[in-house]
């Protein structure tokens, strides 16, 4: 992962006002997690349709699991199982993405464009008449959470299927849920589901566990940081003490320390994982006229050795609470002293007032 | 008689206890507040009534699962006043507390006891079980 990618992504997301991606297995806790998450970016205005949105994202999950095919994900690849929510304007998109046999694509392929060419008193037919029908498949699936999904959208389900070899391809789904009303979404104003394609790519080559653009006030922090801990039981203390302690550094630096825009401090967050080695990115705006303040910062404490870093440490931590030094700096010094690499950073100009400023540790 | 501060833990702050009359300092938990000033001045407020007239022997817990950077300077800070009681001719014992296997709570013990004065003991505990 390089500091470009962070640019790169931050782009790709630029109009939403928060988005959400995951790759690998999925558990309810990460649903309950990216439900909060949603909650505590959106405010109240968005109030009734939390339980909508919760319910299509369900919906959605299950979706992966009934058609997934592969029985257990030892490492991530360009096929693992893949999960993103974003809200673009008015609108709020659940994507998913998961392997399927290729000899399974027709019958799919043939329910989702049966329930896309529905209105709204057929579905609601054809909704009973799969309840009622005996003869429902063990996979549990004539279609019920298709049909369920367009009822409660009043949209199209945008799908794909992009083929991996002559036995598997990628399945591809969309749910749009407009905000505003309960009209019918039309195709032209959302965002076509080859958007949600590119970043799954560029999420898979990056080996991007977690990406997360949106708000990173305070209180937006906390629902992440639970995330991370409901999904980290498996790893050991060490290394999850580590993590997590990388993460409220870093994410508390976002909140203190950027631009805020519209009463936000809007930053995009990355987690990876490679050569068997942690990496958390980060991209957030600062004022143009910090950026040497930061610069110099992380040029110096880079240069540092280990026992120069923990000299310097313990030298600020006995400045006690009325230190000089900004809060930044021992943050940074403490990042720095737990991971053998340096810290990666990069500035991209937006404007004349702020550029976007992104780091990298890996660990 | 003094009055005690006893604050609850939550996700983000620590428990606190400071009982004189029980004579019980504690802080255990998490410390990832990020506005830790507020939090934890009015602590120094009741140490620096304490140490005017501290117990003979004032023996404070830490037992901190886990805390910010941010915290650790107010950790520190609470350390520094408690290092005033020495030169009253009074005793302070500094327990850090942690898990067994909870290496990065144990190092930072190990850190903050050599930069402090006091008497400073690192006590390992056995891992909860479920």
């Amino acid at each position: 992962m390089t500091t470009n990618t962070i640019f790169e992504f931050y782009k790709l997301l630029e109009k939403d006002n928060i988005s959400f991606a995951y790759r690998g297995s999925f558990s309810n806790n990460v649903l309950t997690m990216v439900t909060q998450l949603f909650k505590e970016n959106l405010g109240e205005e968005h109030d009734r349709l939390r339980n909508k949105l919760s319910f299509l994202m369900i919906e959605s999950f299950q979706n992966i699991s009934r058609y997934t095919e592969k029985e257990e994900v030892i490492l991530l690849d360009e096929t693992s199982e893949f999960f993103m929510t974003r809200n673009v304007g008015d609108i709020f998109y659940i994507i998913s993405a998961n392997l399927i046999n290729n000899d399974k694509i027709p019958s799919v392929r043939e329910k989702l464009e049966r329930v896309n060419t529905l209105d709204k008193s057929e579905l609601n037919k054809l909704y009973r008449e799969v309840l009622t029908n005996k003869q429902i498949n063990e996979k549990g699936g004539a279609g019920l959470g298709f049909i369920e999904m367009v009822r409660k959208t009043r949209g199209k389900l945008p799908f794909d299927f992009v083929e991996v070899d002559d036995k598997q391809s990628m399945f591809f789904m969309q749910i749009e849920l407009s905000a505003s009303s309960e009209e019918e979404i039309t195709t032209t104003d959302s965002i076509p589901l080859n958007d949600a394609k590119q970043i799954q790519k560029l999420i898979s080559k990056e080996n991007i566990l977690m990406l997360h653009k949106g708000d990173f006030s305070s209180e937006a922090v906390e629902p992440l940081l639970r995330m991370f801990e409901e999904n980290m039981q498996n790893v050991s203390l060490k290394k999850h003490k580590k993590i997590f302690h990388f993460l409220v550094e870093i994410l508390q630096n976002i909140s203190k320390h950027s631009f805020t825009i519209d009463g936000k401090h809007e930053g995009i967050f990355q987690l990876g994982y490679e050569n068997g080695k942690f990496h958390i990115g980060t991209g957030n705006f600062i004022a143009n006229h910090e950026i040497l303040y930061f610069k110099n910062l992380i040029e110096s404490v880079n240069s540092k050795t280990k026992d120069e870093l923990n000299e310097l440490y313990r030298k600020y931590l006995r400045e006690g609470k009325e230190t000089k030094t900004g809060s930044a700096g021992l943050g940074l010094i403490d990042l720095a002293r737990e991971t053998d690499d340096n810290i990666i950073y990069d500035f991209n100009e937006i404007n004349s007032d702020y550029s976007f400023f992104s780091l990298t540790v890996n660990f | 008689m003094s009055t005690p501060i006893i604050i609850e833990k939550t996700k983000s702050s620590p428990e606190i206890i400071l009982d004189k009359d029980n004579s019980k300092f504690k802080i255990a938990g998490r410390s990832i507040v990020e506005d830790p000033n507020e939090f934890y001045s009015p602590i120094y407020k009741w140490l620096e009534e304490y140490i005017k007239s501290p117990l003979d022997t004032t023996e404070f817990v830490f037992d901190l699962e886990y805390f910010n950077s941010s915290s650790a300077r107010q950790i520190m800070e609470i350390i520094m006043l408690l290092e005033k009681i020495i030169a009253t001719g009074k005793k302070v014992k500094v327990l850090w507390m942690y898990e067994e296997e909870d290496e990065m709570s144990k190092e930072r013990g190990d850190e903050i006891k050599l930069v402090s004065k006091l008497d400073f003991e690192i006590v390992e505990y056995p891992a909860e079980d479920f």
